[in-house]
């Protein structure tokens, strides 16, 4: 148990040097001045390397930069205590408290968020008087998060223009997007920003994105716009630049679940049986196809003419299977 | 004996209690700094000592850390550089503002309390203003007011419920137990006196709710909530989905999964009412191909489509 405490030790002695530093300082100096490091070189390398990479985990921001004065240049490590140190955020004891709640509530959970991450940002932000943890069961509502989430909110934070393969309808691209805003909405994860291949503003799910989203440099875009539009991702809205309007009549006591999928501008009218009519903007039909289906025959589509009559000749296939 | 904490652990917490005693005027109570930072006397004493060897080169009393314990106090003196804790991380940031974001789309949330305020100070230093939108708001506020206020008092309600699987509405007194949102969705449990047996109902297709007038006993320890319980006695339908309707297989629970060689993925499902069924493969089209259907289920989606037909003949 001592090599925990030696570790401890060693990090925060390492931690200590570079937040001193007034100038990069070499692998060399802080392998001679840095008390607990091994005086043989590949050992060290090897020691230094993981006490950087925790201490970046940590959120430490280590910088690499050239030592001035040195020739040949020499690389060296400082950390800038501006932006080491978390600004003094002035909370009250009850905004603590607050969020402290919040956390217990709302349950933020996923194997991108490790047990304790959030309860170390609240120790970072002073710690909470009474910080009694809620059982899992008792929570208020959970949130599934993946790893996606906070990758990308880095790259809104930080205007990192983003790349990932994207998966519609059985078929993947590349898509590249400065990213404005990472929203979850009725159980999804969204991310809207600007679509540089598309040339237009688009709603990504996160769930359709591959693993591996790449971000780019800081700083290399403009935005976001001053209104971000809605999240509302709907599938019939992701196709090409052909669009038609689609006229459907949803029954009575389903009506409400339609209007929260399809929006209140596409509402029309509400009839006398109460009934509600539905115009929609529709450029991917076969998604808004399969949206009109889950409704069963509580929905019908009136118009246009010609996707009536595709659904119907489409209805009349399957109808007909099992008598072949 | 208490348990050790790991390198990493002690770290993260010695880097906020150090700055948290030096800002309370370099002392404060053992039971305090215990309390906030989640830690034991044992534990926090092992932390603070070797908190006192740590310095800078070339490590003379002077540019060391002091930090001792005393049975009652804890007494820090800091050089500058360690006077402020260290900034959140991306992910720390993202957790809280999420949380906080989700809590105050609930109705009924003060959305001008000290929740927000801390929020807003918090967006502040991150540029998060409009960097995070999260809604869990998904059913009528009023009906989900009424059951959370029916849930906490322990009042029997009667509603009005549409079975999505069934496709039916029903009238049912319910003992509400607990509302929860998981995964978007806003979630009743609750022992139905129709069924005789525990339910979970989704908010969003409750109609209408009566408060009635008689209490219950909610059971003193609920397992976490579960959208979708193990019925061994429900039909299966085994269905190969191409990769367009493989999103099945994340939305449901399906009990098996393969990828065959020629791309598509077989899975198995229990299917608890027609309905539901008739809704899934009119929704899948062409990308799902019924390989074997249990019993009742055979032929759902002629039969559903011939139904909706009906509707575009009359």
């Amino acid at each position: 148990m001592a090599a925990t405490a030696d570790k401890f030790e060693r990090m925060m002695n390492l931690l200590a040097a570079l937040l001193n530093a007034e100038r990069p300082i070499s692998a060399e100096q802080i392998q001679r001045r840095v008390a607990g490091y091994a005086s043989e070189k590949e050992a060290f390398r090897r020691t230094f390397e993981r006490d950087k990479d925790e201490l970046r985990s940590l959120g430490v921001p280590i910088e690499v930069g050239p030592i001035p004065g040195t020739f040949p240049e020499t690389e060296g490590y400082i950390v800038d205590r501006r932006t080491y140190e978390l600004p003094d955020l002035d909370l009250a004891p009850d905004e603590i408290a607050a969020l402290h709640l919040a956390l217990q509530a709302v349950s933020v959970g996923g194997p991108s968020m490790e047990e304790g991450t959030t309860a170390a940002a609240l120790w970072r932000l002073g710690g909470v008087a009474d910080g009694t943890p809620v059982a899992e069961e008792d929570h208020l509502a959970e949130i599934p998060v993946d790893g996606r989430q906070s990758i990308l909110f880095r790259a809104v934070l930080e205007r990192r223009v983003c790349r990932f393969s994207y998966t519609t309808a059985g078929a993947s691209a590349e898509r590249e997007v400065e990213p404005w805003r990472v929203g979850y909405e009725r159980g999804h994860w969204y991310l809207t920003g600007f679509d540089r291949n598309r040339e237009a503003t688009r709603n990504f799910r996160l769930d359709r994105m591959g693993v591996d989203i790449k971000i780019g440099e800081p700083n290399t875009f403009i935005g976001p716009a001053p209104e971000i539009p809605d999240t509302e991702y709907r599938p019939w809205d992701d196709g090409g630049p052909e669009q038609v309007l689609a006229l459907v009549r949803f029954d009575s006591d389903q009506a409400l679940w339609a209007l929260e999928a399809l929006g209140p501008d596409t509402l029309r009218e509400v009839e006398s049986d109460g009934s509600h009519l539905f115009e929609v903007p529709v450029t991917a039909w076969e998604p808004f196809r399969s949206f009109l289906l889950s409704f069963l025959d509580h929905a019908e589509l009136l118009e246009p003419p010609e996707l009536r009559s595709d659904l119907m000749s489409w209805l009349q296939r399957y109808a007909e299977e099992d008598s072949r | 004996m208490t348990q050790k904490l790991t390198a990493r652990e002690t770290l993260e917490r010695a880097l906020a209690i150090v700055p948290w005693i030096a800002s309370q005027g370099g002392t404060a109570s053992v039971d305090e700094v215990c309390r906030r930072f989640d830690l034991d006397v044992d534990q926090l004493s092992s932390c603070l000592s070797t908190v006192s060897m740590v310095g800078v080169y070339p490590y003379t009393p002077d540019a060391l850390l002091e930090a001792f314990v005393e049975p009652d106090h804890v007494y820090v003196n800091l050089p500058e550089y360690f006077r402020r804790p260290l900034r959140l991380t991306p992910t720390q940031t993202f957790g809280l503002i999420a949380a906080g974001r989700a809590l105050l789309s609930v109705p009924g949330a003060d959305t001008d309390g000290p929740l927000a305020r801390a929020l807003t100070k918090i967006i502040s230093i991150s540029g998060a203003e409009t960097a995070v939108a999260i809604d869990i708001d998904t059913a009528p506020s009023d009906i989900l007011m009424s059951l959370q206020s029916a849930a906490a008092h322990n009042r029997q309600i009667e509603i009005e419920y549409y079975t999505f699987a069934r496709d039916v509405w029903s009238v049912r007194v319910v003992d509400p137990w607990r509302v929860q949102s998981l995964e978007g969705n806003w979630y009743l449990e609750g022992f139905c006196h129709k069924a005789s047996a525990t339910r979970v109902f989704r908010v969003d297709r409750i109609r209408a709710i009566t408060v009635l007038g008689s209490g219950f006993q909610v059971p003193a320890e609920l397992p976490p909530l579960d959208v979708f319980p193990d019925d061994a006695a429900l039909p299966r339908i085994t269905l190969d989905l191409t990769p367009a309707g493989t999103w099945v297989a994340t939305q449901y629970p399906v009990e098996s999964s393969l990828l065959l060689d020629d791309g598509t993925t077989r899975v198995t499902l229990a299917i608890t009412a027609g309905a539901w069924l008739q809704r899934l493969l009119l929704r899948l089209g062409d990308d799902a191909v019924v390989v074997t259907a249990g019993p009742g289920l055979e032929h759902t989606r002629a039969r559903a489509s011939r139904r909706v037909l009906q509707r575009y003949l009359k």
